[in-house]
């Protein structure tokens, strides 16, 4: 039973890597967020947070786009490696906007004065979360493994609309929350430092990201194997 | 010292205390 076997040369030669080169970009992002960068001239020190906080969001927006591509590679081919790459996604995907949520509220307190305000950059982000939890919930419904990746991977196409939604919320309504400040017409309005840092912020989590979804695949291709076994036997 | 450091403090063990813990789960599931 080699056909579901995960690439060997991902698991065993690219993995440590991995886990070596998301130890050390955490590290130094981390450093730079905390004593290099410049504290903010208006929010002081507590604008430190965002070094965590847009980095989660965006990499929760990159694990959704994967989850997209991913259910497009299984209803064109219908290959379980790509329902596997797309569980792991939506999963770590749910994890990194948990933390955009939760790092964000702990900012929100000390600058708009609440931990949550039902505007839209907080409800779509909200709306989004929901909506990928019901993803791995439709999973666990079921343990027949074709029909349950192609139901799954109709909701992962559908549900990426939520990525341009979140972002372009900011410029809808009278938001609170602050317009994009790298990622806008103009180019990044920000101070150089506190720019790297930010980069600094995205590669890591972004390396991190790459890691922990070579892990869970590797997770999600077992689990296929042993059913596949199970059910030739 | 800032008064804000326990939200810093907060974010920052919060962020990475769960992806660290995140990260371990991998390696122990099945």
């Amino acid at each position: 039973m080699t056909t579901t076997a995960f690439p060997h040369v991902l698991s065993v030669r690219i993995r440590p890597l991995l886990g070596l080169a998301s130890v050390a970009t955490a590290l130094i992002a981390t450093a730079m967020a905390l004593i290099w960068a410049p504290p903010d001239a208006v929010q002081g020190q507590v604008q430190r947070v965002m070094y965590v906080h847009v980095p989660s969001a965006w990499t929760a927006y990159l694990a959704f786009i994967v989850v997209f591509l991913a259910s497009v590679g299984w209803l064109w081919t219908k290959r379980p490696a790509f329902d596997a790459i797309a569980v792991a996604s939506a999963e770590i995907g749910v994890l990194f906007t948990a933390l955009a949520l939760v790092a964000g509220s702990i900012w929100a307190k000390p600058t708009w004065g609440v931990w949550w305000t039902w505007e839209p950059r907080l409800i779509t982000t909200a709306v989004m979360f929901v909506m990928y939890v019901g993803y791995l919930l439709l999973r666990s419904l079921s343990s027949d493994l074709e029909g349950r990746a192609t139901r799954a991977a109709v909701i992962g196409i559908v549900a990426v609309v939520n990525v341009p939604i979140v972002h372009l919320s900011v410029t809808w309504m009278d938001a609170l929350h602050q317009l994009p400040s790298v990622l806008r017409p103009g180019g990044p309005a920000l101070d150089d430092r506190m720019l790297a840092t930010l980069i600094a912020g995205v590669v890591a989590f972004t390396v991190l990201y790459a890691w922990l979804m070579v892990a869970r695949t590797a997770l999600e291709r077992a689990r296929q194997e042993r059913v596949l076994r199970a059910r030739d036997a | 010292m800032d008064a804000n450091l326990p939200f810093i403090v907060a974010a920052y063990a919060i962020v990475w205390g769960s992806l660290a813990a995140y990260a371990i789960s991998l390696r122990v599931r099945r």
